[in-house]
């Protein structure tokens, strides 16, 4: 019984609705446009729409992360990647939709098509029955209080979920000692 | 037939040149009046992370965001040349330390391995997460630095060697070439 409720059309749908399509807009336009570098500043704009996304969904920690991660550093590490490809000149903006093979074009659509189908599996918006509103989450909330940390986040991460933490952390680590190994030198600057 | 001419012609292709600096006075200027604001959001985001939104991951992303946004506008190199390459490592580090000495010291204090409320200090919860959060936000902000640094000079050839690099090329005391450099 997953009817899909009519929703008052207050300004955060209104917002919301502008910025999933501007998020479905821009993620097209990163695959279909021509020029490397359009792509990269187009692809930040999907992650800084997302952000805004889910800060209008109250998950600000994950909007910050993506703000920061997918906008900020993400954009900079392909902007120095790309900085040493050539940029033809003029030209159309888009891709030449002949070039494209069709494999590619059959992959996206059955993975997209793919996904979609799980949607219907997903509980409604707001379901009382989800394991969201269990009560693990309930402890969480009043246990993470009654310990000072105000921020549930957090305490998940970190008190809740620490070993996961510290597996996360470990792999930052590595990301830095592979980066440092591959590319064989152990200076800096 | 004229994308074919174009894309043979070498002299057609316009390549992206590399430049050390940001010529505009707009981007330099906005950077420097940024920088250090962007830095105590970071920093605000670290510390404050049990208290309000934010967090280690997120606090050190910004900070080394923000490393980021000044060697774009004033240089890949002489950015590089101006952090302490020993500290840079240190903070990498960091994060794995204190996590792991937070983890061992509920171990013994009686506890199991992160069992932060056992620990012999007032608000212990608080605190020791606190300082995980610390560590996190260290590593994760070296690193980040650390990446772009090594990405951005992966790809191009060796250009900037100092004397004492040019002599020993295998040797890797770290006490010679670009981290001396950066003591005047």
């Amino acid at each position: 019984m997953t009817t899909l409720q009519v929703v008052a059309p207050t300004l955060e749908v209104a917002v919301s609705v502008a910025l999933l399509s501007f998020v479905v807009v821009v993620a097209v336009l990163t695959a279909v446009v021509r020029d490397v570098l359009t792509a990269v500043v187009v692809f930040a704009a999907y992650s800084l729409g997302l952000a805004i996304l889910w800060v209008l969904f109250h998950a600000p920690d994950v909007g910050l992360t993506e703000a920061a991660v997918g906008a900020g550093v993400t954009t900079a590490l392909f902007l120095l990647a790309i900085s040493q490809t050539v940029r033809p000149a003029g030209g159309r903006t888009l891709v030449d939709p002949r070039t494209v093979k069709p494999s590619s074009v059959v992959v996206a659509l059955g993975v997209t098509v793919g996904l979609l189908l799980t949607v219907p599996a997903l509980p409604p918006v707001g379901a009382a029955d989800t394991p969201a509103f269990g009560p693990v989450s309930d402890f969480y909330l009043a246990d993470a209080a009654d310990r000072g940390v105000d921020n549930a986040v957090t305490a998940v991460l970190v008190v809740y979920r620490g070993f996961d933490t510290f597996g996360e952390i470990a792999v930052v680590f590595a990301a830095a000692v592979a980066v440092l190994a591959a590319l064989g030198r152990e200076t800096l600057a | 037939m004229s994308d074919r001419n174009r894309s043979e012609g070498a002299d057609d292709t316009t390549t992206r040149t590399r430049s050390e600096f940001t010529d505009s006075p707009v981007v330099t200027t906005t950077v420097r009046l940024l920088a250090p604001f962007v830095l105590t959001y970071g920093l605000f985001t670290l510390f404050h992370g049990t208290a309000s939104v934010g967090g280690g991951f997120q606090g050190g992303v910004v900070g080394g965001a923000m490393v980021i946004t000044v060697a774009f506008a004033f240089g890949i190199r002489p950015t590089a040349e101006w952090l302490d390459e020993r500290a840079l490592v240190a903070l990498v580090v960091a994060g794995p330390v204190v996590f792991g000495v937070v983890a061992l010291a509920g171990l013994a204090s009686g506890g199991a391995f992160l069992q932060l409320d056992v620990l012999p200090i007032p608000k212990a919860t608080v605190y020791a997460t606190e300082a995980i959060e610390i560590g996190i936000g260290a590593t994760v902000a070296a690193v980040i630095v650390v990446l772009f640094l090594r990405i951005a000079d992966g790809y191009r050839e060796p250009t900037v060697e100092t004397p004492a690099d040019l002599e020993g090329p295998g040797d890797a005391d770290p006490s010679v070439g670009a981290g001396g450099a950066s003591d005047d």
